[in-house]
């Protein structure tokens, strides 16, 4: 099994420069290579957001996975194998339960989420991005836009961290673990992007 | 960093490294990011320093690396609180019972050491899910059905040892009640076997339960004597079918008859668990809304008046879903039995037919199977159930802490306590909590239970209110003789306070047991009530 100590780093600097070439599409990611180190994508097939997400990232080389809010299937029968034998980081764009159950899942394998953003879409499908972790990811987060397609373009700030060089194990970051329960406001869509690793 | 109790940061320090020994460094979590891990995600103290936060955790693989840690707890005082999975949510989860426990996460001893089809039963390690057992016995294709909880993410020997219960027949959703042998690490690192597990090469561990002598399994449910390390588990025989039926009935005061005949079936071992409703009392919640605050407007309202809301709401009063598991000729016999009976019984009695499968569900088609833990398939889709609705509004909880009372199983408590919960809301200034349609919880075939919810939240001030709630509800309720079976860990005193009998002497008992058996308490302090000797000043 590998030892997730110490194996994983984000380079903040490059992050930051990186995001200041993020193209306003939001659909140019950088080329498929060693920076993209993600076993998984999970989305929930159920949003358009989502959906546009795992898009961005399947054409960058990543696996995706699709649910429709419950997770346990795709975590006792799969995630989870794999993740025993080799603890790559997971992103996902889901609902709040489905993370809250990933997450809860997740300390199996002794992974915590080290990035979140919560997209709070109104009903006239305004969103605000409110996001914990990591702070070049976070401030590039809160830029995203408020209208649709952020799922692509969150998928595009993903994929251009330097995943090899985050050192989860270093940092002492807390802050984006067990940030909220697996509720949802009645009268909005929130969705949440995050990473576990 | 948070330490134990009583313990220095060199004490602390050595025993993480004795751990390490035992287990492997890879195996000893210590940073915050890896403790955080443990936190309880429905704690209602999130964020305050009564929060029940671990010092460290360390994850054994194997029996004797339990004992091992065990030890070095006790050369070092450190305060262990053993997991098996740790997802009982509301009840603690992942979080000790007290502040700068160890965490000792029995996760990586998750063998299925036996799963007997002719005999029905299990034997597994504490970190063996339900979904790890159900896939175990789907791949096999053996004829055994699990009860469940739900959601089904816990394991069976943590559900058990914390009195969970599922949705089938009775003798199989009392968890603790179907555990048939367990081993045990006692606080001393000695290894016990219960039932005729302590009989050397004997091979009926599974099949009798008590052995002779004093049966003492029930030490360790809910308790703080012990690691238990192996559990015995009867199953259910697959059956070959099962069908729902749905009873209605017109009146309010009929609850009385319908609960007697439905009983009567259950105690026959007939049906599995029942589900009761209230067309008449949901119609609140749509076209009844105005009907019902008018009705409520007063307080709690006369028979009379309860019944004139049924009649204009054109409504059954109430409904009750019946589920029965066996051979097609006799779950359809059943069905036709219960029809009959309650029929006769009650004037106006109503049934339609529900569900009728052949089992066990094929693979292909159990995604999209609905109520799965009814037939032991182990879901997570109660999240997505709750997750969303008009109650989260825009600011929703972050979790809840229940409290259910056990009152005995008829319609009379079942009203009365629904009236008390309702004056007691009032009393406390919050909206009104209830109505004269309660519904019980029937997980324990022999009791109703009811009760209510508070939510959780990441806010200390919002957490403060509902822990004012809950303590005001769990204090009344006792005064009508109604106490909760489990609550989260920061009510636990206060709920075994309620178990007062002769000045305390079940509690007054259960101490002597502790520092007799762990004296120096290094096993959950305070899990329940029990404190050692040392730190019963802690007692809230």
């Amino acid at each position: 099994m590998v030892n997730r100590r110490g194996v994983l780093k984000i380079g903040a600097a490059t992050v930051a420069g990186v995001l200041v070439k993020m193209p306003d599409s939001g659909r140019a990611l950088p080329p498929t290579g060693a920076r993209l180190a993600f076993l998984r994508a999970v989305f929930d097939e159920r949003f358009a957001e989502c959906r546009g997400f795992a898009a961005e990232l399947l054409s960058a080389g990543v696996c995706t996975s699709p649910i429709r809010g419950d997770v346990a299937k795709l975590w006792y029968d799969n995630l989870r194998v794999h993740l025993r034998e080799n603890r790559l980081p997971v992103t996902g764009l889901t609902d709040r339960t489905a993370l809250f159950c990933i997450e809860e899942l997740a300390r199996d394998v002794g992974m915590r989420v080290i990035f979140r953003a919560d997209h709070m879409i109104d009903q006239n499908g305004r969103t605000q991005h409110m996001a914990v972790g990591p702070a070049s990811l976070v401030a590039a987060a809160h830029s995203l836009p408020p209208e649709a397609g952020f799922g692509r373009a969150i998928a595009v700030l993903f994929g251009q961290f330097d995943i090899s060089r985050l050192n989860i194990n270093g940092a002492g970051h807390t802050s984006a673990q067990k940030r909220t329960g697996p509720f949802s406001p009645g009268a909005k869509t929130a969705l949440v992007s995050w990473m576990i690793a | 960093m948070v330490l134990p109790p009583n313990v220095n940061e060199a004490d602390f320090n050595a025993a993480l490294s004795q751990f390490r020994s035992a287990v492997g460094a890879s195996w000893v979590f210590s940073s915050d990011e890896d403790v955080a891990l443990y936190r309880d995600s429905y704690s209602i103290n999130w964020g305050e320093p009564e929060e029940r936060v671990a010092s460290a955790a360390v994850a054994p693989a194997k029996v004797e690396e339990v004992q091992q840690i065990v030890r070095i707890a006790n050369r070092y005082r450190i305060p262990l609180y053993p997991i098996s999975t740790g997802r009982n949510l509301t009840y603690g989860g992942s979080a000790p019972n007290m502040r700068g426990s160890v965490v000792v996460d029995l996760k990586r001893m998750n063998r299925i050491l036996e799963v007997d089809e002719r005999r029905a039963f299990a034997l597994v390690e504490p970190g063996v899910s339900y979904f790890d057992l159900y896939n175990h016995i789907r791949e096999r294709n053996l004829k055994l059905m699990l009860d469940v909880p739900d959601p089904g993410w816990g394991s069976p020997m943590g559900n058990s040892l914390d009195h969970g219960a599922g949705y089938t027949m009775a003798a199989f959703r009392d968890h603790f009640s179907s555990h048939c042998g367990m081993e045990v690490v006692t606080p001393d690192g000695e290894v016990i076997r219960t039932g005729m597990g302590a009989v050397p090469n004997a091979d009926s561990w599974q099949d009798f339960r008590y052995g002779a002598g004093p049966n003492v399994d029930g030490l360790f449910a809910q308790s703080n004597f012990g690691i238990v390390t192996k559990m015995g588990f009867w199953l259910m025989p697959m059956p070959e079918a099962f069908l729902s039926g749905t009873v209605t009935v017109p009146r309010h005061q009929d609850l009385d008859p319908l609960v007697y005949e439905v009983s009567y079936l259950e105690d026959l071992g007939l049906t599995g668990m029942p589900q009761y409703g209230s067309p008449a009392g949901r119609s609140a919640f749509g076209p009844g809304a105005a009907a019902m605050a008018s009705l409520m407007q007063n307080g709690w309202p006369s028979a009379q008046a309860i019944e004139n809301f049924v009649t204009a709401q054109k409504l059954p009063a109430w409904s009750v879903q019946l589920y029965f598991y066996g051979p097609e000729e006799t779950v359809r016999a059943t069905w036709q039995a219960a029809k009959r009976r309650i029929g006769k019984a009650i004037a106006g009695a109503a049934f339609q037919d529900g569900e009728f499968l052949t089992l066990p569900i094929p693979k292909e088609k159990e995604p999209t199977q609905s109520d799965k833990p009814r037939l032991g398939i182990p879901a997570l889709e109660v999240f997505n159930m709750v997750a969303r609705n008009a109650g989260n509004a825009n600011d929703p909880p972050d979790g809840h802490a229940d409290l259910f009372v056990t009152i005995p199983r008829k319609a009379s408590a079942l009203f009365e306590a629904a009236r008390v919960l309702y004056e007691t809301y009032k009393e406390l200034g919050m909206p009104a909590q209830g109505n004269p349609f309660p519904t019980p919880f029937t997980y324990y075939s022999r009791c109703f239970w009811t009760g209510t919810t508070v939510p959780t939240w990441r806010d200390p001030e919002k957490n403060a209110h509902s822990r004012a709630i809950f303590e005001k509800v769990i204090n009344r309720c006792a005064e009508h003789g109604w106490v909760g079976y489990r609550t989260s860990p920061t009510f636990q005193d206060l709920l075994i306070s309620k178990y007062s009998f002769n000045n305390h002497s079940l509690l007054r008992f259960q101490e002597k047991l502790k520092d007799s058996i762990d004296p120096n308490g290094i096993i959950s302090p305070g899990r329940y009530g029990i404190w050692p000797a040392s730190m019963r000043k802690n007692r809230a």
